[in-house]
This record gives C-alpha cells, sequence and structure tokens, in this order.
C-alpha cells in the first residue's frame, strides 16, 4: 500500500508536509500560498485546498487562484475567484479537485502549484504557492541509474549503443587520454571519478528524469558526460532537504561533429576514433568527453538530484563542488 | 420467415434532422447544440449508484450473432440470471433457453414470434438488466421501453441514431432513475484500458489528440444470405451517408479525454469518400440474381469525423466496414510529451509508443513494457482467468463489470451521457455532410456538469460480491 510520503532511504525521510517549492517561503509580511496535502492513493478524484494568507497590513481583494497539478492531472477548476475581501492577519481557503491516477512504481515526485493574483495586502499583486510530494524511493547514487553502455573494447564492441546507433568510445583510446574505470578526471576545478565497470557494461546515464540521491553542500553541481544528438540538454533539479528545490540548465555538445562550448560546456578528453557494431574505426575523428555544471543553493543541504529529461545527455559523474 | 418490420422514417438518417437551418453567415451549425428543458423534478443520472441487487435478473432481445454470443457471459458471471431471452425469430430464443438449461442455470422464459415480443417481455418479467442486440433500427425504442419499464439498460451500438432519440433516452433515464449505457466492450480492451491509465498518469504529457474508429471489411458477411439477419446492416449502405459505428474507437479517446468528466465534445465536422467498395465487392463476388443487386449503396467507404472539444483537443474517428483491409481501431492518443498507436506492430506488441523522457532518437519502441505496467485491474483479475468472452476477453469484462457493478451498487462506468456523446456522431456526421462539412455543434447531454471531475472506467479495484 502506497502512502503519500515515502522513505528516500531509511535515514533521510522526507515527509508529505514539507513548506515545498520555492514560493512558499513567504518573507514576513508577504501574501503566503498554501496547498494542503493531496491523497496520492488514486485512482480517484482528490480534493485539496489552497490557503491564501494576508500577512499584509492592508485589505486583500479581488483574489484570483489558479491551480496546476502534474503534467497531464486533471483539475477542477483550473482557477477560481474568492468574491470576499481577506483583511490583514485573516486568510481565505479554495477547494479544488485533482484526478489523481493510480500509483506509479519508481520514484516519482508530484508537484501542485496555486498561483494567487490579488489587489491590496502586500501589494506584490501575485503570490505563488507549490507542494511537493513524492512517493517511491530514489535511486542511492549514480551507479544505480546506469542504463547504456558506452564504453567498449576493442576487441569486442557489439555490446556498446552510446548513440543509439551501436557505436561507443573505445576503451583503449579513452585510457590513451588519461581516462581509465575508476580513474579520476578532474574538470571545472572537480575530481571526478570515471565509472569503474568494465568496457562492453553499462556505464553512464542516459538522462530520462531519474532521482538520485546525492548528499552535501556546495556553490555548484558539476556533472562529466557527453552528447550523443545535437540536443544533448536539458533542466536538472536539485532538491534540497528542506523540500526546496533549485533548478538549472545545462547541456554537452554531440561526442563529435559539435562545437566544444556548445551549451556551455568544457571540453574533457578526446579520443581518437570510435568502436562501432564491426570494430574500431573512425580514426582520425575525435569522440569526446565534457564537464558542465549548475549553481546551487550553498546554504541548503543537497537530498536528491533529478537528471534532466533528454536521453541524449550522457552522464558519466556529478558531484557537488564549492 | 418472419417479416422484419420496415425501419421508420425517424431512423432514416438525414431525414428530419437534415433539414435543421444553419446558422446564416456562421460557419457552425449550432441548432443542435441546443439543450432541451428538464421536466419538472428530471435530475441528473451522473454519480447516481445502482440499487444493489443480489441476483442480477437479465433478459436479452435480440438473439443473432451478437446476443447469442454474449448469452454464455451472461450466464457465467457470478450473480447473474438470465431470466428471460426474446428474439422476433421464436426459435432463436428457444436455442437460446437450451443452451442457458446446457450450462446449467434454470431455463429463462422465452418470448418471440413477432416485433413486439420482446414489450411482452417487458410487461411480465420483473428484470433488473435488460440487454438490447437487435439491429440498430431498434435499438432506441427497445432500450427506452425497457428503461419504463423499470429496468437497466445495456444496449448494443449504436444506442440509437437521431439526436432527438438520444436526448430521449437521456430524459428517460433520468426520470425513470435507471441507468441506460452502451454496451461498449472495447473501452475495456487492454490496451485502451492501459492508454487511459498512461493519459491519466501524465504519460503522454497535456493530452492533444486521439483518433480511432471502426475499420472492418465486413464485405463478406454484409452480402451473406445468412450472416445479418435479412441483411439489415447492408441495408443500411442504402439509406444515408453517415459514420454509422464509428464507437468503438471514439469511446476510447474519449474516455482517454476525460470526456463528459472534464472536457466535452464541441463541434463536428464530416467527410465521406464516394462509396465504391461494395458496388465493387458485388461486381467480383456476387450472383447476379442476388437481392443486392436491386441495392444502390450510397455510404462513403470512409467517413470520417473531426471532433473538437472544450481543451481544444482534436478527435478524429473513422468508419469503413465497405474496404478491403486488415482490421484496425486506431487507438492512438499524443500530447506535449509522446504517443502511442495501436494496430501497428513493434516487437512483441501489437501497438507502439514513443514517449518522453523515456524515448528519444525519433524510434518507435514496443507498448507492452507500458501494457504491463498500466494494465487495468480488471484485466489482473477477471482477464487473467479463463472466460467465455469473446473479443479476446474484453467482452466477458465488460459483462462482470456491468454485474458487479449492480450486485454492489456501484456507479456505472458509462452511463447515459457517454452512451449518448459517443453516439452522437452518427446523426451529426449526416448534418455536417448534409452542409458541405461544415462543422456542427455536439449537444452536452450532461447540461452543464461536462466540467464535473469524476471517475469512470479508470476505476478503483473492488470485489465481486460473494454469491448466496
Ligand atoms: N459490441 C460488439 O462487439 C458487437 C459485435 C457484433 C454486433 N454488435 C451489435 O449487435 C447488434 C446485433 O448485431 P448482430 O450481428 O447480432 O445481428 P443479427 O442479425 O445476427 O442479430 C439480430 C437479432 O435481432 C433479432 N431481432 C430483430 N428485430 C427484433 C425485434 N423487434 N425483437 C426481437 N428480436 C429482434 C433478429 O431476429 C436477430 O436474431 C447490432 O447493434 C450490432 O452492431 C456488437
Amino acid at each position: 500500500m502506497l502512502r503519500s510520503a515515502v522513505a528516500l532511504v531509511a535515514a533521510l525521510l522526507i515527509a508529505t508536509m514539507l513548506p515545498a517549492g520555492s514560493g512558499s517561503a513567504a518573507a514576513a509580511g508577504a501574501v503566503e500560498v498554501t496547498i494542503a496535502e493531496v491523497d496520492l492513493d488514486g485512482p480517484h478524484i482528490a480534493t485539496t485546498t489552497v490557503t491564501v494568507t494576508n500577512n499584509g497590513s492592508t485589505r486583500l481583494t479581488r483574489l484570483n487562484v489558479s491551480f496546476k497539478g502534474p503534467v497531464g492531472w486533471a483539475v477542477q477548476p483550473a482557477s477560481q475567484s474568492w468574491s470576499k475581501a481577506v483583511s490583514p492577519g485573516a486568510s481565505a481557503t479554495l477547494t479544488f479537485k485533482i484526478q489523481v491516477p493510480a500509483p506509479r512504481p519508481g520514484f516519482r515526485i508530484r508537484t501542485f502549484a496555486a498561483t494567487a493574483t490579488y489587489t491590496g495586502g502586500d501589494g506584490a499583486g501575485t503570490a505563488v504557492g507549490t507542494r511537493t510530494q513524492y512517493t517511491g524511493e530514489a535511486l542511492p547514487n549514480l551507479a544505480a541509474a546506469y542504463n547504456n553502455v558506452g564504453v567498449t573494447d576493442e576487441s569486442a564492441t557489439t555490446a556498446g549503443d552510446f548513440d543509439g546507433e551501436g557505436n561507443s568510445f573505445s576503451a583503449q583510446k579513452l585510457a590513451a587520454v588519461g581516462v581509465t574505470p575508476g580513474g579520476t578526471v578532474t574538470a571545472l576545478g572537480v575530481d571526478f571519478t570515471w565509472p569503474d565497470v568494465a568496457p562492453g557494461e553499462e556505464g553512464n546515464v542516459a538522462a530520462g528524469g531519474q532521482a538520485v540521491q546525492l548528499s552535501g553542500t556546495g556553490e555548484r553541481l558539476a556533472f562529466l558526460g557527453s552528447g550523443s544528438s545535437f540536443g544533448a540538454s536539458g533542466n536538472v533539479t536539485v532538491h534540497y532537504t528542506d523540500g526546496t528545490s533549485s533548478t538549472g540548465f545545462f547541456g554537452f555538445p554531440n561526442w563529435s561533429f559539435q562545437e566544444p562550448g556548445t551549451h556551455g560546456a568544457t571540453l574533457v578528453a578526446s579520443s581518437d576514433g570510435r568502436n562501432r557494431p564491426d570494430g574500431y574505426g573512425n580514426a582520425g575523428i575525435a569522440y569526446r568527453v565534457f564537464a558542465h555544471q549548475v549553481d546551487i543553493d550553498p546554504s541548503k543541504t543537497v537530498a536528491f538530484v533529478v537528471l534532466p529529461s533528454s536521453p541524449s545527455l550522457h552522464i558519466f559523474d556529478m558531484k557537488l563542488a564549492d | 420467415m418472419v417479416d422484419m418490420p420496415h425501419p421508420s422514417r425517424r431512423t432514416v438518417l438525414g431525414g428530419t434532422m437534415a433539414a435543421t437551418a444553419v446558422v446564416a453567415g456562421g460557419s457552425l451549425l449550432s441548432s443542435a447544440s441546443s439543450v432541451p428543458a428538464r421536466q419538472p423534478g428530471q435530475k441528473s443520472m451522473i454519480g447516481v449508484p445502482f440499487e444493489a441487487v443480489d441476483t442480477v435478473r437479465i433478459g436479452l432481445i435480440g438473439l443473432g450473432n451478437r446476443g447469442m454470443g454474449m448469452l454464455s457471459g451472461w450466464t457465467a458471471v457470478p450473480g447473474a440470471a438470465v431470466t428471460a431471452v426474446c428474439d422476433i425469430r421464436a426459435p432463436r430464443a428457444k436455442t437460446a433457453a437450451d443452451r442457458v438449461v446446457a450450462a446449467g442455470k434454470p431455463r429463462p422464459k422465452e418470448y418471440g414470434g413477432s416485433a413486439t415480443s420482446y414489450q411482452e417481455m417487458l410487461r411480465t418479467e420483473e428484470l433488473d438488466l435488460v440487454y438490447v442486440a437487435t439491429p440498430w433500427e431498434f435499438h432506441y425504442e427497445q432500450g427506452k421501453a425497457a428503461l419504463l419499464a423499470g429496468a437497466h439498460v445495456g444496449v448494443e451500438l449504436p444506442v440509437a441514431t437521431g439526436l432527438d432519440e438520444l436526448w430521449s433516452l437521456v430524459d428517460t433515464s433520468e426520470q425513470t432513475r435507471k441507468h441506460l449505457w452502451l454496451m461498449e466492450n472495447c473501452s475495456y480492451g487492454r490496451n485502451e484500458l492501459a492508454m487511459l491509465k498512461m493519459a491519466h498518469e501524465g504519460v503522454f504529457g497535456e493530452v492533444t489528440n486521439g483518433h480511432g474508429g471502426y475499420l472492418h471489411d465486413l464485405r463478406a458477411l454484409l452480402f451473406s444470405d445468412t450472416y445479418y439477419t435479412d441483411a439489415w446492416r447492408r441495408k443500411w449502405h442504402t439509406r444515408s451517408i453517415a459514420s454509422f459505428y464509428p464507437m468503438h474507437g471514439l469511446a476510447p479517446i474519449a474516455a482517454a479525454m476525460d470526456i463528459n468528466r472534464g472536457d466535452r465534445m464541441l463541434t463536428l465536422q464530416a467527410t465521406a469518400t464516394a462509396p465504391r467498395g461494395l458496388a465493387d465487392y458485388r461486381e467480383r463476388n456476387v450472383p447476379r440474381d442476388h437481392p443486392s443487386w436491386q441495392e444502390e449503396y450510397i455510404n462513403g467507404d470512409l467517413v470520417t469525423c473531426l471532433i473538437g472539444t472544450h481543451q481544444g483537443r482534436v478527435i478524429r474517428a473513422e468508419h469503413d466496414v465497405s474496404s478491403p483491409r486488415p482490421y484496425s481501431r486506431i487507438n492512438s492518443l499524443a500530447g506535449s510529451r509522446g504517443i502511442m498507436e495501436d494496430y501497428v506492430p513493434v516487437g512483441g506488441s501489437s501497438a507502439r509508443v514513443y514517449v518522453e523522457p523515456d524515448h528519444g532518437g525519433h524510434s518507435w519502441r514496443d507498448f507492452t513494457p507500458y501494457r504491463d505496467e498500466f494494465d487495468h485491474w480488471l484485466w489482473k483479475t477477471v482477464g487473467s482467468q479463463p472466460n467465455p468472452g469473446g473479443h479476446g476477453g474484453m467482452d466477458y469484462i465488460l459483462q462482470w463489470r456491468v454485474v458487479q457493478q449492480m450486485r454492489a451498487g456501484l456507479v456505472p462506468d458509462i452511463d447515459v451521457y457517454d452512451a449518448a456523446v459517443w453516439c452522437a456522431p452518427v446523426p451529426l456526421s449526416v448534418r455536417s455532410l448534409n452542409n458541405g462539412g461544415r462543422a456542427v455543434a455536439v449537444p452536452d447531454f450532461t447540461r452543464g456538469r461536462w466540467a464535473d471531475l469524476r471517475p469512470g472506467l479508470d476505476s478503483r479495484q473492488s470485489e465481486m460480491p460473494p454469491v448466496g
């Protein structure tokens, strides 16, 4: 039976009643929007409430609240108005219905957002509240998310499929430029660890929105990887232990044939040629590994990371760094 | 040989309905959207549960291919009892009764011999459920009569062929407080239900479009002298240009878009190809002295309805039973994050899928892992047991679910509003085609309740009440 909040790991329990999201961290005196817990044990039509609290110093009027659930989840109504004025210190509570699907296996993040527009109150005219609820468990580490064979031995190339066409990095040629299983690859001031897997085994993550636990603090989150298309980029969301999150955009150039600075990436290593299903080939052409990073909130502790939804973006390692 | 009653003028599509005026200067024919007033005391049937009964006493009207095929399921569902059987051809009622006895159940009462035998059955028997599986031209009058007799009614496709008839069924259901629904078995298809659950999960993102239909080469059956009684189905092709039977593909798409449960069909535009298939088939396969040579086929081989919804979605519903082609109900649903298409084999499954973030590289994937993950509880329980139902098991699942809902006092998955709007393309396609394919308004049979989120086919698992 599924509960609306589930342990990420035994040691790290994230409760359902998280203050959730940037919008709910209201400054003193600000209008605050909060969303009550949503019963995620579908399929059913759940009801939740959005409370708009007027912490401002003047009456709040012409309140309208729009409400959204996860993509594809129907809500009713999409928005509604509050006909009465909300005095300073008082609040208005509006009810919304949500079509909640049956619980889905795996780690799921369900985010609900309510946007209030109004006159008066704190004078800001708009306030946003979000609520994030989790079900299932995030993957314990990046290795648990490995889902792609990106490196093969030149004597056994058929297992490789970095690019969806059966091609892969050559383990020998990577070693020739200092990239070996379990070895250190330094870039952007970060000591990355190259996946400690044998050639021909899954050893990178084709990013598909996987949630991966990552513990610690830092000013940035750095990635080692490469792209297998010309659009290997997307948003990574960093979730903190206080239930808030931040988002950063990054990407890698295509492993070959694309400017090394594409998406703002940094070239780390160039290996000569690649392994194709019929053996080593394309000598003289560089197949490359890159690094990139996103800023995170250094005042918070990271709990887990949700990778971009961009399967041609391959990640060999990720690390928090100052 | 029993004389079949002639279909009344009302069942000849495009008769009274086609005469409705076009909105001056506008591009939308809107008069179809006018909502008739309710009678005093008449209330919605939305969310109304069945009154729980221990045993569901069932009467069957129409014992041809379909009625006889469904008989074994009705006989087998726990807590169901076939207590009366009726066919205008009395020997069919006797055969049906014999089969019930052969299945070890009490002999149902037989009714037959005339076009009005069913009325006698409804007058005489106390029935909880009437199942209508006669030719299309009789569905409306028999369904309505069964409601008025105090039974709930499951009607084969379509429940009626005229807009006024559809409204009349809605009103009669609301007045009698009895449910009437479309026995839309494909809504319980395994892929269709998985598609619905995927849509609710958001796998397709915001759903923007879907396609369904009934593409079934029926030519041999239509010209058979023994299959459709008195060739009733072929005769419809001499009467009207219409999408007669798109519901098997339309209903699952409508369900996945929450039509009547958060969205509604707003407009319908129809196109029809020239009628070529039946005449060409007859030319090549039917002897010159066959009665069909007196007929002229006017319905387009491919009739397509484009339906626009309030949420900005588009549904394409197709109907083609007169062209050579493999079977398909299309079953395609797409949105901002991906698409599935049924009847297009990839890998081991009959369907293909492409959804972000799971997939990339512009290549289709096998639907099987999704079908397995989003398998509906009815398939995991009832569908996994051997059962007597046809069409891969979905017929029996529909019958089991109907009986379960009636015995447990649940709200039906499919109600009269779903039945009406799913069948509305039959008359609306005629209206649109009679007006050069212009958009016609689709009535809101819920009378304003379409926006309410409420459960439907994506139901929570529940048990069949124990028997005895
Ligand atoms: N849901 C499905 O998958 C499915 C499959 C097949 C047929 N159908 C539908 O079932 C219905 C019947 O089709 P069919 O193929 O069985 O046709 P059919 O001709 O084999 O059977 C029709 C039966 O109705 C009887 N009948 C006609 N008028 C009657 C009356 N006034 N009172 C009592 N009985 C009467 C006929 O004698 C005949 O036995 C149609 O609506 C058809 O579209 C649905």
